[in-house]
C-alpha cells in the first residue's frame, strides 16, 4: 500500500506530503484529509449537485451523475455513473475531492476513491434543518462561505414565511405522502417529509411508522382514512390511475373529495434545496386559500 | 376422512377466521359482523363501509388466496419429488417461476413493444414467461417419446439461471428506477395483490392439479419404485410424467403470476406431512394440500404483525420460520427422507 502511495506522489508529482493536511469530519463522522487545493470537485448524487449549487462551489463541479438535470448548468457538464459508481470516468476527470450522499452512495466506495488519492466527504440530510447546515458547511470548505450563507438565510426565510402563514389555521387535514402509485412506499419514522407536510398545514399519517420507507398496505390507508393524498407521481397524474391500482379506495374522503395530487418527484425524493419549494407546492394544495399571498 | 383430515380442515376454517379478523382498526365482532352479514346475504346490520372493505375485500381475499397458493404448492412439491425421485425437489425445479419472473420484469419495467404489453397484465406476462421455460426444459429433456429425469433435473436448472440472468439484466438496466422496488417486491413473493379478481385462476388450476393428483396416487405410489419396476407394475409411466409436468406448469404458473415465487412451501411441507402420514399419496397429497395452505396462511399472518400497516413479503417469514422447523424434523426423523 506504501509503495502504491508513494508511486503514486512520484508519478503525479505532488507535494502535499510536505503540507500541514488538514482535516476536517464529514456527517457520516469520517475524518476526510482535505487536498490543499479544491478546485475540481463532483457531486456523487442529484441532490449533492444541487446542495454544492446552493453553496456557491457550483464553477468547481466538474461532472455529475447521469441522473442529474438540475440547475441547468449541469447540462453542459460530462455525465457518469454512479449506481454502479463508474470510478474510472471520475479518476478521468482529475478531480481533487468528491462529495456523496449518505442516503445514496455506499460508504465503501470511499475507500476505493481513496486508493486513488480522491477524498470523499458525506453529507447526510435527513430533516429540513440539515439542508440549510449543509449548505454552509460546504460553503466554509469550499471557500465560498458568504454566498452560501445567503443562500442558507434565503431559504430559511421563505420556510419560516411558510409556518407563519399554515400556523393559526383551525384545521390540519391528514395527509397521505406516497412515492408511487401501484407499489405503496412511503416515508416512514424521522424522515423530513412529515415536518414539510407540517410546514403546509397538515399532519402526515405514516410518520410514526417504524421503518425509514415502509411499504403500506391498502388496509391501512383505508383504516387511517387521510383527507388528502399526495404524492411524487409526476405531473401528469391522474386519480383514475391510483384508483386502477387500488379499486376499494373509492370511498377514502380523499378520493370522493377529489384531494388527490401528483408532484414532480424533484422536489420531494431529492433532499436538496428544493425540499423548501415542494413545502410551498404541499401548502398550496391543502390550503389554497391562505396561500393567496404575495 | 380420518380424524386427521377434519381437524385439519377445521383449523383451516378457523385460522381463515382469525386471518380476517385480526389487526388495527377492525375489532374482531365488528369483522365477524361483516363475515355474517356476506355469508348469509344481508342477515344482520350493514357493516360500515370501510371495515366491509377491509375485511371482504382485502382481508378475505387474501386469507383465500393464501390457501390455494400455499395447498397448490404442497401438492405440486409432492408430485415433483416424486416425479424425480429427489428429496430436493420442488415447485420451481423446471424453471418456471424464473421465468415468469422474468416475463413480469420485461412486462412492468417496459421492455415489450407497446402493443404487446397493451395486451398483457403481469400475472398474464409472468405465466407466459413461465410456459416458455417449461416449454424449453421440456422440449430438452424429452426425445424418443421417453423423458429423462435426469436431463429435466439440469435443464430445470440451466433455464433458471438463464431467465435469472435475464431478468436481473432487465431489472438493472431499466430506465425507471423506481418499478424496480415494485418487482423486487413480487420476487420475493407476496400475498399484497390479492383481490376476488385475482383468486379466480389459482384456485381452477389449483382444484384440477388436486383431482388429477388424488385420481393419480395408485401410478404415483408406483412410480416412488423406479421407472422400470412402475412399469412391470403396469403404471403408464412417460404419460404419468407428461401429465405431471403440465399439471406442474399450470398450477405453478398461476400461482406464480398471482403471488410471486413463494420460496421453501412446496420443498418442506410434503417432507412435514410424509413424517407423519407415511410416503402413500392418497394420504400424502390431502395432507400437504392442507397443511401447506394453512402454513401459508399463518406466515402471512406473521408477515402482516411484523410491520403492523406496513408489508413484509411473505416469501421471507415461510424461510424464517419453516426453514428452522424443517431443519428440526430433519433431524429428528433420519430415516424416511430419501
Amino acid at each position: 500500500m506504501r509503495q502504491i502511495c508513494l508511486l503514486l506522489l512520484i508519478v503525479t508529482g505532488c507535494t502535499a506530503s510536505s503540507e500541514r493536511e488538514r482535516t476536517i469530519q464529514d456527517d457520516m463522522g469520517r475524518t476526510v484529509s482535505l487536498p490543499s487545493r479544491i478546485d475540481r470537485i463532483v457531486p456523487l448524487a442529484p441532490s449533492i449537485t444541487e446542495l454544492l449549487f446552493a453553496s456557491g462551489a457550483g464553477s468547481k463541479v466538474v461532472g455529475v451523475s447521469a441522473y442529474d438535470d438540475f440547475p441547468t448548468e449541469v447540462d453542459a457538464l460530462p455525465e457518469y455513473s454512479v449506481l454502479p459508481m463508474d470510478f474510472e470516468a471520475i479518476v478521468a476527470l482529475d478531480v481533487d475531492m468528491a462529495f456523496a450522499s449518505e442516503q445514496v452512495n455506499n460508504p465503501k466506495n470511499a475507500d476505493t476513491f481513496a486508493a486513488v488519492g480522491i477524498p470523499v466527504y458525506f453529507v447526510a440530510v435527513n430533516t429540513l434543518e440539515d439542508i440549510t447546515r449543509a449548505i454552509r458547511d460546504l460553503g466554509d470548505l469550499l471557500g465560498t462561505s458568504e454566498a452560501a450563507q445567503g443562500r442558507a438565510m434565503q431559504l430559511e426565510d421563505s420556510l419560516a414565511q411558510l409556518a407563519a402563514l399554515t400556523a393559526n389555521l383551525p384545521e390540519k387535514p391528514e395527509v397521505l405522502f406516497l412515492i408511487e402509485t401501484a407499489t405503496l412506499y412511503a416515508f416512514g419514522q424521522g424522515s423530513y417529509i412529515h415536518h414539510m407536510i407540517d410546514l403546509a398545514g397538515g399532519t402526515s399519517i405514516t410518520r410514526t411508522q417504524s421503518t425509514r420507507f415502509p411499504v403500506l398496505t391498502d388496509e391501512f390507508v383505508l383504516s387511517e382514512n387521510p383527507d388528502v393524498i399526495v404524492g411524487s407521481f409526476g405531473v401528469e397524474f391522474e386519480m383514475s390511475e391510483l384508483l386502477s391500482y387500488h379499486p376499494t379506495w373509492d370511498i377514502l374522503s380523499a378520493v370522493v373529495s377529489e384531494q388527490i395530487h401528483g408532484f414532480d418527484s424533484d422536489y420531494y425524493l431529492r433532499p436538496g434545496p428544493r425540499l423548501v419549494e415542494g413545502a410551498w407546492q404541499l401548502a398550496g394544495v391543502l390550503h389554497p386559500d391562505a396561500m393567496t399571498g404575495p | 376422512m380420518n380424524r386427521w383430515t377434519v381437524g385439519l380442515l377445521a383449523l383451516a376454517l378457523v385460522s381463515v377466521i382469525f386471518s380476517v379478523s385480526i389487526g388495527r382498526e377492525v375489532s374482531f365482532p365488528e369483522a365477524l359482523s361483516v363475515l355474517r352479514y356476506h355469508a348469509v346475504f344481508g342477515y344482520g346490520t350493514i357493516p360500515d363501509p370501510i371495515a366491509d372493505r377491509i375485511v371482504w375485500q382485502l382481508r378475505l381475499p387474501r386469507a383465500l388466496l393464501a390457501l390455494i397458493v400455499g395447498g397448490g404448492l404442497g401438492i405440486i412439491g409432492a408430485a415433483m419429488q416424486t416425479l424425480v425421485r429427489n428429496p430436493l425437489a420442488e415447485p420451481y425445479i423446471l424453471g418456471i417461476s424464473s421465468g415468469a419472473t422474468a416475463g413480469a420484469s420485461l412486462f412492468y419495467l417496459g421492455f415489450l413493444p407497446p402493443l404487446i404489453s397493451k395486451a398483457l397484465t403481469m400475472p398474464i406476462a409472468a405465466f407466459a414467461g413461465g410456459l416458455c421455460a417449461i416449454l424449453i426444459v421440456y422440449s430438452v429433456a424429452g426425445s424418443r417419446g421417453h423423458l429423462s429425469v435426469a436431463r429435466l433435473l439440469l435443464a430445470g436448472v440451466a433455464v433458471a439461471s438463464l431467465m435469472g440472468a435475464l431478468a436481473s439484466f432487465i431489472t438493472l438496466s431499466s430506465p425507471d428506477p423506481d418499478k424496480l422496488r415494485s418487482v423486487l417486491f413480487w420476487l420475493l413473493g407476496s400475498l399484497h395483490l390479492a383481490t376476488w379478481n385475482v383468486l379466480i385462476w389459482p384456485a381452477i388450476a389449483v382444484s384440477i392439479g388436486l383431482a388429477v393428483l388424488l385420481a393419480l396416487a395408485r401410478p404415483l405410489d408406483g412410480m416412488l419404485t423406479g421407472d422400470e419396476s412402475a412399469h412391470s407394475l403396469g403404471v403408464p409411466v412417460e404419460s404419468v410424467k407428461r401429465i405431471l409436468i403440465v399439471l406442474a406448469s399450470l398450477v405453478t404458473g398461476s400461482i406464480v403470476a398471482a403471488s410471486g415465487a413463494i420460496g421453501f412451501v412446496g420443498l418442506i411441507v410434503p417432507h412435514a406431512v410424509r413424517s407423519f402420514t407415511g410416503v402413500t399419496h392418497r394420504k400424502v397429497l390431502p395432507a400437504s394440500f392442507i397443511v401447506g395452505a394453512i402454513f401459508l396462511l399463518w406466515a402471512d399472518l406473521a408477515a402482516r404483525a411484523l410491520l403492523p400497516g406496513a408489508q413484509l413479503p411473505v416469501g421471507i417469514v415461510t424461510a424464517l420460520c419453516g426453514v428452522p422447523f424443517f431443519l428440526i424434523l430433519l433431524r429428528r426423523n433420519r430415516q424416511g427422507f430419501g
